[in-house]
């Protein structure tokens, strides 16, 4: 059985080649057809993220597969592209090195951002597209199963994927989410229109915020805004008005001057009633009064305060890391042991058999040349028989275990099958 | 079932609270299932020991102070294994499983006299008691809400990232479940209160100057001003300051809880004085042979000796079957 991994990272290619190399759903779909007609012995799954191209193929050692240089004319073939371009950014895993790899891609240790969370649903969408295409195998079965369950484990065991780094997730996940029940009935404010503040915006609509007002001193750049989050646009004088009925604030203008100034809010305080009010102040510098943080029921978040936190997790992170490659390898070892130990069941079959017919045959012999025999001399002999074909057939299974268990039964696979002429 | 302790369900909860604290250290499925598993495991164990007490008393099932404090501590055990089956990442154990213990450990010092013999009164009893025990489990889970509340914001106010493991509920999740709280505690405290009063009126056992009944009006008024407070003063709605009125609220019940333990109150005895009662309201062998015993008129110990007791009374302890007959 032969294992192999072919593609690019974030680690090994830039984005403009991840790019050129990178498949839509659609495109991997015919990608895989592709390949069951060029390779109908290999299985293969192809794994494509904005991170990662990677083709995982597997095939039985008796039939021929792809090699690296083979994977990586089909990929540059199939996008057009010149295969001397693409064949230093691409790299190759193979055995025991391509499991570990694909269980450290799914439990999100080889991403960008130390465990993200999208990576396991992508291998997932990646296998069950495979499934579809019938381009799967009983090999990459195996191993896309356990890579999911690695994931899983390294995610229950570790706080790896629980730490946010991400500022608008860290703003969202770890503070928003602690002030509020809900997010369906809350009224979100946005103040200006930076790359921060959508970021932000698209994590609340995740969690079902939907009463959302854009504010802007260019009312083009509001009503853009409104239109993308499916909100609304107020003209810039009804700040204070917003302000009052608003639970959440994501502010991020380019003004050089706090727009709300402590003043400004005490102003406005006493109507909203000591309700709370989360205000995320994305915008450098601060749109909000530090101050205004210390107001009762007002919890204020500059970017300092949450890129602070974002680093704390990011230390938490890497504390957390060995636990997880502890896992990784663990199951590594598992993972390879199984597939050893099935690779070595039908030889020990085949063995057992051919001596099994031997003893059948020299007992046929013996019992035609001895026809006074009673029955239970028969059986008695019978039995000595067979423990003589176990005793001899238990040094060599039990080396063959051995060897399995370390990884290397190939060598002694081939021996036994010269030996004994066993034949696929 | 006779087997079955205190010390049994008290350490059962024990065991579940110091699991719960483990929430810091080890993260795992495993030790929130052994968490709920020797609460639920307690909770079976302390249903199983209530259930044999009611069904062996002598009087009224479950009418003494000490099995009130069970109850209450029973009533906390199961809000806090319905928090834990519903949100089991919330560390809610940790702020209520110490209140039900307290209870359990007070329990130990109160009176396991019953205050009441059967009667007509029952039903009024029974609504009494009732009353304030949800009075009293309500007050105790806003306690553990409004701590958990303070604590959150404490975190949200200075930017503290949250403890992995130890997640508390949203603000505003705990906001509506202080208000709720301090509404349900005023509503049932009143309700048990004004049943007192209907039953002392129906009895008239209890003097109206008894300090019982002074506690339990101030107890309730202050559950009502806060009640009021949050109802008419809309910033009194708000979080922090709910927080404070449930944890006050608490401190109160505290103070009224430990002022009944003393004793000072013809409501019931005390631990002591009920020992001290049960002892001299021991019948000797000569007295149960010979007719009723004579009960301290001091104690207002109104049971009559019934003799149909007398044969099983007649080994080394034997237990009347009179009882308190000052309810309130």
């Amino acid at each position: 059985m032969k294992l192999q991994m072919v593609g690019c990272s974030h680690h090994s290619a830039s984005l403009a080649m991840r790019e050129r190399l990178a498949f839509s759903p659609i495109q991997a779909g015919e990608a895989l057809d592709r390949w069951r007609l060029r390779y109908p012995a290999a299985e293969a799954v192809l794994l494509s993220t904005c991170n990662r191209v990677e083709i995982y193929t597997a095939w039985d050692t008796g039939t021929n597969g792809p090699d690296h240089q083979q994977v990586a004319e089909f990929l540059a073939e199939y996008h057009g592209i010149d295969l001397g371009a693409i064949f230093d950014d691409l790299f190759e895993q193979s055995g025991e090195a391509a499991v570990r790899h694909l269980f450290t891609v799914a439990a999100s240790l080889d991403s960008m951002v130390l465990g993200e969370p999208q990576i396991l649903a992508q291998v997932k969408e990646a296998y069950q597209l495979a499934q579809q295409h019938e381009s799967v195998g009983p090999l990459t079965h195996e191993m896309f199963q356990a890579a999911l369950r690695v994931a899983k484990r390294v995610s229950a065991e570790t706080s790896i994927h629980r730490r946010r780094v991400s500022v608008a997730s860290v703003a969202v996940a770890d503070f928003a989410r602690d002030i509020f029940d809900r997010f369906d009935d809350k009224q979100v404010l946005v103040i200006g229109a930076g790359e921060m503040g959508e970021e932000a915006l698209r994590y609340l609509r995740d969690e079902g915020a939907r009463q959302l007002t854009t504010i802007n001193r260019s009312p083009e750049k509001a009503e853009a805004m409104a239109e993308q989050f499916a909100g609304r646009a107020a003209p810039w004088d009804q700040l204070d008005e917003l302000l009052v009925a608003a639970d959440l604030v994501v502010s991020t203008t380019g003004a050089t001057e706090p727009i709300v100034t402590l003043e400004r809010f005490q102003r406005i305080e006493p109507r909203r009633y000591q309700r709370p009010l989360l205000i995320l102040d994305l915008a450098v510098p601060r749109d909000f009064e530090p101050a205004i943080g210390d107001c009762l029921g007002v919890y204020l978040y500059s970017i300092d305060d949450l890129e602070a936190v974002c680093q704390r997790n990011r230390r938490k992170r890497d504390d957390e890391l060995p636990a997880a490659i502890a896992i990784i390898e663990d199951e590594t070892q598992r993972f390879m042991d199984d597939l050893h130990h099935r690779a070595t069941g039908p030889i020990v079959e085949r063995l057992r058999a051919s001596w099994q017919n031997v003893r059948d045959q020299e007992l046929d012999r013996l019992f035609n040349k001895l026809p006074d025999l009673s029955q239970p001399e028969r059986d008695e002999i019978r039995r000595s028989f067979e423990r003589y074909v176990n005793k001899m057939l238990h040094p060599p299974l039990e080396q063959l275990r051995d060897d399995s268990r370390h990884g290397h039964p190939h060598g002694l696979l081939e021996a036994l099958k010269r030996l004994f002429h066993l034949r696929d | 079932m006779a087997g079955i302790t205190t010390l049994c369900f008290a350490a059962s909860y024990g065991v579940a609270l110091v699991l719960e604290l483990a929430r810091l250290g080890w993260r795992s499925p495993v030790r929130n299932a052994l968490a709920f598993g020797f609460a639920a495991a307690g909770l079976v164990a302390q249903s199983l020991y209530l259930g044999y007490r009611a069904a062996t008393a002598e009087s009224v099932p479950l009418a003494s102070a000490y099995e009130w404090y069970l109850l209450a501590a029973w009533a906390l055990v199961a809000v806090y294994l319905c928090l834990s089956a519903m949100q089991p990442s919330i560390a809610s154990g940790v702020f209520i499983l110490p209140v039900a213990l307290a209870l359990v450990a007070a329990a130990r010092y109160a009176s396991r006299q019953a205050v009441a013999e059967k009667s007509a009164a029952d039903v009024w009893i029974a609504i009494h008691a009732t009353c304030w025990l949800l009075g009293a489990v309500a007050v105790s889970v806003g306690f553990a809400t409004g701590v958990m509340y303070l604590l959150q914001a404490y975190r949200l106010k200075h930017k503290l990232p949250p403890l992995a493991g130890f997640r508390l509920p949203s603000l505003e999740w705990l906001e509506r479940a202080n208000g709720r709280a301090i509404v349900i505690s005023a509503l049932m405290a009143g309700a048990g209160l004004a049943s007192g009063v209907v039953l002392n009126l129906v009895k008239h056992k209890l003097p109206w100057s008894d300090a019982t009944v002074w506690r339990s009006v101030g107890f309730f008024s202050w559950l009502l001003a806060a009640a009021l407070f949050s109802a008419l003063y809309r910033p009194a709605r708000r979080g922090r300051k709910m927080a404070y009125l449930t944890v006050a609220s608490f401190v109160f019940l505290a103070i009224f809880l430990t002022a009944q333990l003393s004793g000072n109150s013809e409501h019931e005895p005390s631990a002591e004085v009920g020992r001290e009662m049960a002892q001299k309201s021991r019948p000797t062998v000569a007295a149960c042979i010979g007719g009723a015993p004579h009960w301290p008129t001091s104690l207002r110990f109104a049971g009559q000796w019934h003799p149909a007791l007398a044969p099983r009374l007649l080994p080394l302890t034997p237990r009347p079957s009179a009882s308190w007959e000052a309810v309130l």
